[in-house]
C-alpha cells in the first residue's frame, strides 16, 4: 500500500462517518436535541466562529502554559530523584499516592484555591502533565544500562555529565510519551475545570449552551474542542519527530 | 540502572499501604508544624471527623459510584477486547475503524456529558456509558498490540499439525497477549472511575462525584480533601485488585 493510500484511508472513513451520520439524521428525522446533523453543526460553527474562536484560544492557551509548567516540574523532579537516592525513596511514594487519585477530584480544590480565572485551569493542566512526565521520565532515566553509566564514570565524567550526555538522550522517547499522554489529559482537564467554574473558555461555552438547551452550539463547541486538541497533539508529534530524530 | 536491586527498606516503602501511611503521617505532622491554613489543607483529624459525620452518605455514594465504574469497566473491557481481536484479524477493519476511534478519543466525552444524560437518562446508565467510552479504547489498542506479538513461526508450526484457528488463538495468541490486555484493563479501570465521577456532575443526586460538586459549592475544603483521600484509596484498591488477578492468570510471567 502506498503512502498516499495510507493517508487516504482515515480521511475516507471519517468522511464516511459524517455521511452516514447526516443520512441517519435525515432518515429518522432526529430532533436537534437528540442529534443534530453535521451540516447543522458546521453551520453553527460558521455562525459563531468569533465566539468559538476566542474561547478555544483561551482554552488552548491555558492548556499550553500548564503543559510547559507541568513538563518542567515533572522533568526537574525526575532528574533530582534519579540523582539522589533518598529523595527518590521519599518523593516516589508520595507521587504514586497522589497519582492514584483521579485528577477530576482535584478540580474543586483548584477552583477554591485559585479562583475562577485562568490560574485554576493552568494549575490543573500542570498537575495532569507533571505526573505523566515524572513517572515516564524516571523510568526512562533509569533505563540506561549500569555498565554504560559505570564506564563514563570511570573515565571521570561527573554524575551530572553522565545524566546530560547519556541518561537524558536515552530517556527522550519515554519522556516524549509522558508529554504526549500528559497533553491529551491536560486538554480534557482544562475543559472540565472550565465547565465547573470559569469566565471564558470552550468548556464554559459548552456549559452555558447546555443550560440554555442550545444543543447545536454544544456540538459545535465539542467539535471545535476536538479539532483544537488534535492540532496541539499534531504539534507535539512534529516536535517529537525533531527531538527524537534517531528513532 | 534497572538492575540496581532495591534495598529492603525501599521495597517496604514502595508497597501501597506503607505509601498511604507515610502520606497520612506527613499530613498529620506537617500541617500544624508549618501552620498551613485550613483553607489550603485542613488538619487530618478534622478531615476524618468530617467523614465520620456523614459516613452513611459516604458509604452509599461509594457503592453507587463503584457500581457505575464496575459496569462501565465490564462493558468497555469486553467491547475493547473484542474490537482488539477484530483489528488483529482484519487489517482492513483496523484501517477503517481505528482512525474513527482515535478521532473519537480526542473528543472530550466529558463535554458530551449533558448529551449522554439526554440520551440515556439521569440514572446509572449514562455514567456507565461514559465509563465504557473511556475504557474501551486503551483496552482495544493494547489487545491488538498484544496479539500482534504472537510468534508467526509458532502459528505455522501448530497449523502444520492441523490445529484449528480457534485452538491456535486459545493456546498461543491469547496467552501471548494477556499481559498487554491487562495493561489496557488497568488503564481502563482508572478511566472508568473518572468517567463515573465526572458523569455525576451532570445533574445526578447521589454518588461521590455529586458529593465532590456539592463540597465545591459550599467551599467545604474538609470534605474535598476527604473525597480526595477516599478516591485515592479506591483507585489504589482497584489497581491492586487487577494486579492480583493478573498474577493469578499470568502465573508464568
Amino acid at each position: 500500500m502506498t503512502r498516499f493510500k495510507k493517508a487516504l484511508m482515515p480521511a475516507i472513513s471519517v468522511l464516511l462517518l459524517f455521511v452516514v451520520w447526516q443520512l441517519a439524521v435525515l432518515m429518522f428525522k432526529l430532533p436537534t436535541y437528540i442529534l443534530p446533523g453535521p451540516v447543522e453543526i458546521f453551520g453553527g460553527i460558521w455562525d459563531q466562529s468569533d465566539k468559538l474562536g476566542s474561547n478555544i484560544t483561551v482554552t488552548l492557551g491555558n492548556t499550553l502554559i500548564g503543559f510547559v509548567i507541568g513538563t518542567a516540574i515533572g522533568l526537574g523532579l525526575a532528574v533530582v530523584m534519579v540523582l539522589s537516592g533518598w529523595i527518590y525513596d521519599f518523593v516516589m511514594p508520595v507521587a504514586v499516592a497522589i497519582s492514584s487519585v483521579p485528577t477530576a477530584a482535584f478540580v474543586p480544590l483548584a477552583l477554591i484555591w485559585f479562583g475562577m480565572g485562568d490560574e485554576s485551569k493552568i494549575a490543573m493542566a500542570a498537575l495532569a502533565v507533571s505526573f505523566a512526565v515524572l513517572l515516564n521520565a524516571v523510568t526512562g532515566l533509569q533505563s540506561s544500562p549500569r555498565d554504560q553509566v559505570n564506564l563514563l564514570r570511570s573515565f571521570g565524567a561527573s554524575r551530572f555529565k553522565v545524566l546530560l550526555k547519556l541518561q537524558l538522550p536515552a530517556a527522550m522517547p519515554s519522556i516524549m510519551t509522558g508529554m504526549r499522554v500528559g497533553l491529551s489529559r491536560a486538554t480534557i482537564t482544562v475543559i472540565v475545570t472550565e465547565m465547573l467554574g470559569a469566565y471564558s473558555g470552550i468548556g464554559q461555552v459548552i456549559y452555558q449552551a447546555t443550560s440554555v438547551v442550545d444543543y447545536v452550539t454544544v456540538w459545535a463547541a465539542v467539535l471545535v474542542a476536538s479539532a483544537g486538541s488534535l492540532v496541539l497533539y499534531g504539534l507535539l508529534a512534529a516536535l517529537d519527530a525533531r527531538l527524537v530524530w534517531w528513532r | 540502572m534497572t538492575d540496581k536491586p532495591l534495598s529492603p527498606t525501599a521495597r517496604v516503602l514502595r508497597s501501597a499501604p506503607a505509601v498511604g501511611a507515610i502520606v497520612l503521617l506527613l499530613w498529620l505532622i506537617l500541617v500544624p508544624l508549618l501552620g498551613i491554613s485550613a483553607r489550603t489543607l485542613p488538619p487530618l483529624p478534622d478531615v476524618l471527623a468530617s467523614g465520620a459525620k456523614i459516613w452513611t452518605d459516604l458509604l452509599h455514594s461509594t457503592v453507587y459510584t463503584l457500581t457505575e465504574t464496575f459496569f462501565g469497566f465490564l462493558a468497555g473491557g469486553l467491547i475493547g477486547i473484542l474490537s482488539g481481536i477484530l483489528f488483529w484479524r482484519s487489517k482492513r477493519a483496523e484501517q477503517m475503524l481505528l482512525p474513527i476511534f482515535v478521532a473519537l478519543q480526542t473528543v472530550p466525552i466529558i463535554a458530551f456529558g449533558a448529551i449522554v444524560v439526554i440520551w440515556f437518562g439521569n440514572g446509572m446508565a449514562s455514567k456507565v456509558v461514559i465509563a465504557l467510552y473511556l475504557t474501551f479504547f486503551p483496552v482495544a489498542v493494547n489487545t491488538a498490540r498484544g496479539l500482534d506479538r504472537t510468534d508467526p513461526e509458532l502459528i505455522r508450526l501448530l497449523r502444520s499439525f492441523g490445529a484449528s484457528e480457534m485452538r491456535i488463538f486459545r493456546t498461543v495468541s491469547l496467552p501471548t497477549a494477556l499481559s498487554s490486555i491487562m495493561t489496557g484493563l488497568k488503564l481502563g479501570i482508572q478511566l472508568s472511575l473518572v468517567g463515573a465521577l465526572v458523569g455525576e456532575w451532570f445533574g445526578d443526586t447521589t454518588g461521590l462525584g455529586t458529593l465532590l460538586l456539592q463540597s465545591l459549592y459550599f467551599e467545604d475544603t474538609e470534605r474535598v480533601w476527604l473525597l480526595i483521600l477516599l478516591l485515592g484509596v479506591i483507585g489504589q484498591i482497584l489497581f491492586v485488585l487487577l494486579s492480583s488477578i493478573e498474577k493469578r492468570f499470568i502465573w508464568w510471567k
